[in-house]
């Protein structure tokens, strides 16, 4: 089976001013890929989705669409769908209207409207509000009918910039496993842009990480969490705990560390490859960090002392201070000595595949 | 100390105030307006107007001028209303204040200043003999334009304002959210900005009706004896002909059709979807 490309940005790049806000920007979004793009708030995301919308001019590259070049097209000329994090519904329209105007401007009969706004409704479940008012509705079900809004003109593409940010944490997840649902019931190729990595791993085919206009790394869910192509993209990505040190042992794929507070680590096979005498930045996630009260018979292992525990339900949040470290380990509620005081000793192992080196950065 | 005493107190001075230069002079005007040379109960001041077709088409002038007066104002305020609406924060200080500034000078002076500008040997005349446009100078002054040119110029912050504060209140990702779904920048204007800053349309134009049909010195200066309208010709009864009764009468004509008239126009504008859409 050949890929379809629906979208191509080929060396995009924008600047305000003399601000470089997106830099040689390469992407291809195959057809019903969702694609997010992920990074923190002045990274480029929105001005590239604005620039994929229309509204804003690339300064150079190429943008292409179902293989149209798109530069300079203005954005009613694009056949796009957009749900905006203010859900930017029209306050004087009904939702029926607020769904049909896009159908309006394509001069669709009446009776083919009709029909087609009642479908899209069920398809985001409220069929029973076409007569309402927006501020009639709560803001999930807002989000929902912008979305509705969106599809119902059938788009080639469907953006979504940052749509559950405005929402509070028990409806933002419902409303993703919606987008989820929607998304593979309806397969339209989808680029959202989002600062919560949870989103975006969580819906995405792929990832676009995004930090000061540049592309730090393109790859799936799995890859960016496993195997990030710079600290930035580990860091962002969840929480972590950070050592520099230097390699003090390679030994085929594996590789002795020492930090600089004197605890030694040994990792796993890398990407990259390392020599004896580098200087590096060791990581180690939370959750991949085993707390237990006796010597285990792992590698990677320091005794230490429980500092602060913080119960958050399905997890606790523990600090250990061990080896020179403060670490910070993921306790699972089904672990059953979860229940610690601070000031415990207990002892923490890791895998040494769990351990990402990373060279230091000169400087 | 309960809200509705704190209430009381707090509006205690306005209210004296009010009630001693407004509300009994008021009465005592309107019970002025109802009586004959000899100060006995008359209905005579109210059915001159019936009787003398003059008076009436002196007020119909005076709604003809105010209307024109809110058609220009609102033609030419709203682009500045768009224009403040989209713009920064500095910028919008800096328009508000070029609106404002011109009221800082008399708006006897002001006035003084159209006629200088439009009269016969103005710059406005002089500039189109000189480009070949006209051979005759125009007449701009004395008479309804000329009025309508010097209310327009008294009044147009009242619109841009009015008009500015209910665009504010519009997201302005409704025109991308517009644009997105496949409207032009026309399509999303009438589809989307035109409603949505109607409640500025209707104050604006309610509020710049009313101070049209109630100016004084504009009409007066601007106009000159041939365009008289309802606040001229009371002035006139209660300062030259001394004839109070008929000057109060005249007032509270202008006064009672003005209130009709607004009444009947928000009645007309404010259908049931209106209210719905824009009930805070």
């Amino acid at each position: 089976m050949t890929k379809v490309i629906d979208v191509e940005l080929r060396g995009i790049m924008k600047k305000f001013q003399n601000n470089v806000v997106v830099q040689d920007f390469n992407l291809q979004v195959e057809q019903g890929e969702f694609v997010s793009f992920l990074g923190p708030s002045g990274c480029g995301k929105t001005t590239t989705l604005n620039m994929i919308a229309g509204f804003l001019d690339p300064d150079g590259g190429d943008l292409l669409i179902k293989g149209q070049r798109m530069n300079g097209v203005p954005p009613y000329k694009r056949e796009l769908g957009m749900v905006f994090q203010t859900y930017s519904l029209f306050p004087h329209m009904t939702v029926a209207e607020n769904i049909a105007y896009g159908l309006k401007l394509r001069k669709v009969g009446k009776a083919e409207m009709q029909e087609r706004v009642k479908r899209v409704l069920e398809l985001v479940k409220l069929p029973n509000v076409a007569d309402r008012y927006p501020k009639q509705l709560s803001g999930g079900q807002r989000q929902r009918i912008a979305i509705a809004r969106a599809l119902v003109i059938e788009p080639s593409l469907l953006l979504l910039d940052e749509p559950l940010s405005n929402l509070d944490a028990k409806l933002r997840e419902e409303l993703r496993d919606e987008l989820k649902r929607l998304h593979q019931e309806i397969g339209v190729t989808t680029i959202f842009v989002t600062h919560d990595q949870e989103e975006a791993l969580s819906l995405s085919d792929r990832i676009v990480v995004l930090n000061h206009g540049f592309v730090e790394q393109i790859g799936t869910p799995l890859e960016i969490y496993n195997q990030p192509a710079s600290e930035f993209v580990h860091t962002f990505i969840g929480k972590t705990n950070r050592m520099e040190g230097e390699v003090s042992g390679v030994e085929g794929e594996r590789l002795t560390l020492r930090t600089k507070e004197g605890m030694t680590i040994h990792a796993g096979k890398q990407e990259r490859p390392f020599a004896h005498g580098q200087k590096v930045v060791v990581f180690v996630r939370p959750e991949k960090i085993l707390l237990t009260d006796t010597a285990g018979p792992g590698i990677n292992q320091v005794e230490g002392q429980l500092q602060l525990a913080s119960f958050l339900g399905s997890y606790t949040e523990c600090e250990v201070r061990a080896g020179g470290h403060t670490l910070s380990v993921k306790v699972q509620m089904s672990d059953r000595s979860a229940e610690r005081e601070p000031g415990t000793q207990v002892f923490c192992q890791w895998n040494p595949e769990d351990v990402l080196v990373m060279p230091a950065e000169r400087g | 100390m309960s809200k509705r005493l704190s209430i009381t107190l707090l509006t205690a001075p306005a209210m004296i105030v009010l009630l001693g230069v407004f509300l009994i002079p008021m009465l005592l005007m309107l019970l002025l307006s109802f009586q004959d040379e000899n100060e006995a109960f008359s209905l005579k001041n109210y059915a001159l107007f019936v009787q003398d077709p003059f008076y009436v088409q002196i007020l119909w002038r005076t709604i003809r001028v105010s209307i024109w007066t809110v058609l220009a104002t609102l033609v030419l305020g709203y682009p500045v209303a768009m224009y403040m609406a989209q713009a920064t924060g500095k910028m919008r200080g800096i328009v508000t204040m070029l609106i404002l500034a011109p009221h800082l000078i008399s708006v006897v002076i002001r006035n003084f200043g159209w006629v200088v500008v439009l009269g016969e040997k103005g710059w406005v005349n002089e500039s189109l003999i000189a480009l070949g446009i006209i051979e005759q100078p125009l007449r701009l002054l004395y008479n309804e334009l000329g009025v309508v040119i010097g209310l327009t110029d008294s009044f147009i912050a009242y619109m841009v304002l009015a008009l500015a504060t209910s665009m504010y209140a519009i997201d302005p990702s409704l025109n991308k959210a517009a644009s997105i779904l496949g409207a032009s920048r026309v399509r999303t204007f009438f589809s989307v900005t035109l409603p949505l800053s109607l409640p500025g349309i209707i104050a604006g134009t309610t509020l710049v009706f009313s101070l049209s049909m109630s100016a004084f010195v504009t009409p007066a200066l601007m106009g000159g004896t041939s365009v008289k309208v309802m606040p001229v010709i009371a002035y006139e009864q209660i300062m030259a002909t001394l004839n109070w009764p008929l000057g109060a009468a005249l007032a509270f004509l202008l006064l009672g059709s003005t209130i009709v008239l607004v009444t009947l126009y928000t009645k007309l504008i404010e259908t049931k979807r209106y209210k719905e859409v824009f009930a805070s």
